[in-house]
Parts: structure tokens; C-alpha cells; sequence
């Protein structure tokens, strides 16, 4: 039976590689910066320049496909699922980074289909690691098969985690308790590679046990979700539910005893859904 | 100084020879042991790197001296003399290593008359090989390193680590820092778990300065230098001149970076690296946990 998906996927690597090398010739130069929500929630005109690039390409290939994109969404474009073939994009995850040229710098694209994600492409730019899933087909880095690492000790871990770009006093408050309590289970240590899409991966292929976040988009997890899942991992909300894309947490782990240990240090602050109506959000 | 340069060749060419043991490691299951802390891990291969590189430098240079983190493990005497001597760290991000995070670095600095002279950091999983000679300029991969220039702190990128104290004071300290050079506001706090190769990114300017407290001078010498060398500086973390014993450092793109940093962030005690070794802690315990 033919893969119903595979060409939308096979489409969105072509486009994460050539999103990549705009990413790194952007790099040469000197970029614009603007500031989104704070003075530390930055876009340029090269996450902009990506997703317009995407989407022009998308809707050309994909005429009845829908999009959810950060940029948009920002430019005032509704967030919300439906059960239509949807692509789910971050045209550079990790833009703070793209700034400073700290090396690492994804582009992520989901994509779902009647609300259930079915592929996930991260394209880590600078290191050159195309990471993609398809679901029920494995996750892969490069072709390499990846595989989440077997720890079920908690003392025993690397988390990542990331302090995000919310500077309201009571949310850094929970954010450093959260970081306190988890590093004194005790764990091995905390890495933050500075984006979501990035550190999803690194806990993919094994490197990290888990990664947890209250804060993030829509966009900047669901490739990796895809990919998580199809190394052998699990995603659940830091409640302890199942993943609820639109919620603004995460916590991708290895295995359900790692994520649920990893869950119960953790204190949930309140952020609003990416598909809340738009005049309700910051 | 060109006579140091033939050293420093006989070091790049040591640090891949250690690097192709290192890799082939990195895949298979590893025997962990604890040293001062649940977080503080060595392997059989950070022993044996260190050993490999010693006997094939005592071999070429038999009058040098030797500062290594396994030999000081060991119990082997901590002393920075005026005597050539190459401060050793066979496997910085030991715990990646443990855990195939792929930041592992082989850091190798040479001291004469208690001066770096030269200072290599090869960031193995990566392939990039890090080098810098007094007077000479910062390298990457022979591409020539600059700091970013950056002198405005809320525009700055810092990387740091939580570190492998796990008691309270030491955590408290560590995640207070943080926090108050978050709320400066900085662009934002990174960490990829190895002392040196955190340190060479603020060298390649891809981060604007790197602190951190409790660490050991193997792990700082080689890349302190590769630092100053592409245009940043170096300080103690009080904001006074750097003393690679200390077991504090700030690294910046700049100096009013580095004092901005040294204002916010506090220290908590650390015993200098060239105290009474008797006090220096020794690995013990073996708890085996294949990984």
C-alpha cells in the first residue's frame, strides 16, 4: 500500500537542506534583528525569509495542504489544527543562537494528518545532521538508525532542559525550583543546547535521557516528537497526561520510568495555548 | 616562542592518536567509577588516555614534568613549577562520554616558567582541533578564532555548567548565578557539560563569555589560552587577574563583559588546586554501572 505521506516528507528534507544553506550563507552576513515578545525573544529576517520560502513551496506542491508556522502565527495567523494535512514548522529553531552563531541552529517541519503527527524532519544546520521519522518507520540521523538510550536510573541521567525567554519573576522562580530539585535527585547533569528541536534529538539518539520545557511552541516540538517517539522514546505533558502539542509543555524521555520520575520534580506555571484565541495570548 | 612550537606539533599529533581510543570507547558499554561527587565519573579510558599520553611524551621529553587529572587522581603531587610541564585532561565531559553526548575534549596546555605557552583542545566527537601559541593566534581546524567583540552584557550569550558538586551550598550557588545574570537580562545561558570546549566557543565567538566555579586547571589552561589568543580575556570570577589553581574563571569577549560577570556572579569555597594533595579528592569507590 502506498505511503500516502512519504512524498510530502521526501519534500520537506529537500526543503529543510535548502532552508539550511540560506540559514548558513546568513551567517556570513550581518542580520537584522528584531525583538518579538521581550528583549530576549528575538526574530530576524532570516527566520522570515525561511518560512515564506516554505510555505511558498508547500502550497505550490500541496496546493490543499494548511500551515501552522511560527512567523505567521506571529504576523497574526490563526493556530489551530484541524484535520487537514498540516505542516507544523519552525523555519529556524533556536534563533538566539542564529544571532550569536552558536552552532546549533534547526529547522524543524511536522507535519499531521487528522491531528495525529505522521512525519518529522530537524535539519541541524550546522552540524549537518538531517534527523527524520516517519511514523512506524524508525527515526534516523544521516540514514543512521537512532535508538533512545536504555537508562531507567534517574541518578544515572542527563536532562536537557532550556530557561526560556519568560523573565516574569514567579516563572524564573518555578523554572530555578524545578532545576534545583531535578539536579539534586541527584542526576548526572543539565545540557541546554539552546533549541527544542536540537535537544528533542540529542534525546533521540541517546545522548540525553530526557528533556523538559514549559514555554515552547507547537512548532518547535513536533518533529521531534515524531522522531522521539520513533527512536523507542515517549512524550507526555509535566502533568503526567499524554503530549498536548498546542499546551506549551513537554517532556520527552527515553522511557515512561525516567519521564515520570523526571515529572513529579517539576513545577508547571501557567502559559497560554498556542491555539488559544488570538486576542487571549501575551 | 618558536621553540615551542615543535612540542606543541608532537601535542596535536598525541591528541589524535588518544582521540581514535576515545572514539572507538565512545560506542560501548562503559564501567563508570564515582570520584568526589554522584556526578563526578571516570572511566578505564580517561586512565588510560592519560597514561598513553604521558609515556609517549616522557618518551620524546624526558625532563618535562606532568600536571594530569587521573595522575592527581591518583595521588600524584599538584605543583606548577618553572620546569616545562604539560597540564593534562585525557577526557573533559567524562560524563558525555558516559553518555555519548557528543562534546568530548582532550585538553593539553604546556607551562614553562609557570606561562602557558601553548594550549590544545580537541573536540574529538567533532573533529575540530583547537590550538593556540602565545603571541600566535587562536585556531580552529587551522581557521584563524576571534571573540565576538561583544561589550554590551544584555547582549550577550553565556555558557556555563551546573557542575559536579551536587551538595547545597555548591548547587544553590551555581543556580543563583544564573538566575541573576538572567535577570541582568543576558540573551541567554548555554551548557554542552565540558569545561574546555564551553570555554573555546566564546574563543570562536559563538558565545560571548564563559564562567564557572570548582573546575580544575586541566581542564582551563589549554583553552584560557586559546581564549586571550582570539582577542578575549580571561579573570578570576572576583573580577581579579586569573590564577589557573584557583578553580574559578571567567572567559569573555571582552573586558567590560567579563567585570559585568564578575559583579553578578559569587563563588562558593573551593580548595585551590595546589593545596595539600592530601585534601585533593581521590577517586575511591568503584560502582560499576555499564552504560
Amino acid at each position: 500500500m502506498p505511503d500516502l505521506w512519504q512524498e510530502a516528507m521526501d519534500h520537506a528534507v529537500v526543503l529543510a537542506r535548502k532552508s539550511g544553506e540560506i540559514v548558513r550563507e546568513a551567517l556570513q552576513n550581518e542580520m537584522k534583528v528584531m525583538c518579538k515578545s521581550s528583549s530576549v525573544d528575538l526574530v530576524t529576517k532570516t527566520d522570515q525569509k525561511v518560512e515564506q520560502l516554505i510555505i511558498a513551496s508547500v502550497k505550490d506542491k500541496f496546493p490543499t495542504h494548511s500551515f501552522i508556522g511560527e512567523e505567521s502565527v506571529a504576523a497574526g495567523q490563526p493556530c489551530i489544527l484541524s484535520d487537514n494535512p498540516t505542516w507544523i514548522v519552525d523555519p529556524v529553531d533556536g534563533t538566539t543562537n542564529f544571532v550569536h552563531g552558536y552552532p546549533f541552529i534547526a529547522i524543524s517541519i511536522g507535519f499531521a494528518a487528522d491531528k495525529q503527527l505522521e512525519f518529522g524532519v530537524v535539519y541541524s544546520c550546522l552540524e549537518d545532521k538531517m534527523y527524520t521519522a516517519r511514523k512506524g518507520k524508525g527515526a534516523f540521523c544521516n540514514g543512521q538508525p537512532l535508538q533512545v538510550s536504555d537508562q531507567t536510573d534517574i541518578n544515572q541521567s542527563i536532562i536537557a532542559t532550556e530557561f526560556g525567554s519568560n523573565r516574569d519573576p514567579e516563572v524564573v522562580d518555578k523554572i530555578f525550583s524545578s532545576m534545583r530539585k531535578v539536579l539534586c535527585l541527584p542526576i548526572h547533569g543539565m545540557r541546554g543546547a539552546g533549541t527544542a528541536a536540537t535537544n528533542m534529538c540529542l534525546v533521540a539518539a541517546g545522548s540525553a535521557e530526557a528533556y523538559y520545557e514549559i514555554g515552547i511552541h507547537c512548532w518547535d516540538i513536533a518533529a521531534g516528537a515524531v522522531i522521539v517517539s520513533e527512536a523507542g522514546g515517549v512524550l507526555m505533558d509535566v502533568g503526567g497526561g499524554p503530549l498536548d502539542m498546542m499546551s506549551r509543555r513537554v517532556v520527552a524521555a527515553n522511557n515512561k520510568t525516567i519521564a515520570q520520575r523526571l515529572i513529579k520534580e517539576i513545577e508547571a506555571y501557567p502559559a497560554t495555548r498556542d491555539d488559544a484565541p488570538i486576542d487571549s495570548k501575551e | 616562542m618558536a621553540e615551542w612550537t615543535e612540542c606543541m606539533n608532537f601535542g596535536i599529533t598525541i591528541a589524535r592518536q588518544a582521540s581514535k581510543v576515545i572514539l572507538e570507547a565512545f560506542r560501548a558499554k562503559k564501567d563508570v567509577m564515582l570520584k568526589s561527587s554522584p556526578a563526578d565519573l571516570v572511566t578505564e579510558t580517561d586512565q588510560r588516555v592519560e597514561k598513553m599520553l604521558i609515556s609517549r611524551i616522557r618518551e620524546r621529553y624526558p625532563t618535562h614534568k606532568f600536571i594530569g587529572e587521573e595522575s592527581v587522581a591518583a595521588g600524584e603531587k599538584l605543583e606548577l613549577t618553572d620546569s616545562p610541564t604539560w597540564i593534562i585532561d585525557p577526557i573533559d565531559g567524562t560524563v558525555n562520554f558516559v553518555h555519548r553526548f557528543p562534546f568530548v575534549a582532550i585538553s593539553i596546555a604546556f607551562a614553562v616558567n609557570k606561562q602557558t605557552e601553548f594550549g590544545i583542545v580537541y573536540s574529538c566527537v567533532e573533529d575540530k582541533m583547537y590550538r593556540a601559541q602565545r603571541g600566535g593566534g587562536a585556531f580552529v581546524n587551522d581557521v584563524p578564532l576571534h571573540t565576538s567583540g561583544q561589550e554590551d552584557i544584555t547582549k550577550s550569550l553565556v555558557v556555563t555548567e551546573i557542575g559536579a558538586e551536587r551538595d547545597c551550598l555548591a548547587l544553590c550557588t551555581m543556580t543563583t548565578n544564573i538566575m541573576n545574570l538572567l535577570a541582568i537580562p543576558i540573551q541567554g545561558i548555554r551548557a554542552v557539560g565540558t569545561a574546555a570546549v564551553d570555554m573555546v566557543l566564546v574563543a570562536t565567538g559563538g558565545a560571548d563569555a564563559y564562567y564557572h566555579i570548582g573546575m580544575h586547571c586541566w581542564d582551563i589552561a589549554a583553552s584560557a589560552l586559546i581564549v586571550t589568543e582570539a582577542g578575549g580575556v580571561v579573570l578570576d570570577t572576583d573580577g581579579s587577574e586569573f590564577d589557573m589553581m584557583s578553580r574559578k574563571v571567567i572567559a569573555a569577549s571582552s573586558m567590560p563583559v567579563a567585570k559585568r560577570i564578575a559583579q553578578v556572579v559569587r563563588a562558593f569555597p573551593c580548595t585551590r588546586d595546589d593545596e595539600d594533595p592530601a585534601r585533593v579528592n581521590n577517586g575511591g569507590h568503584c560502582i560499576s554501572s555499564g552504560l
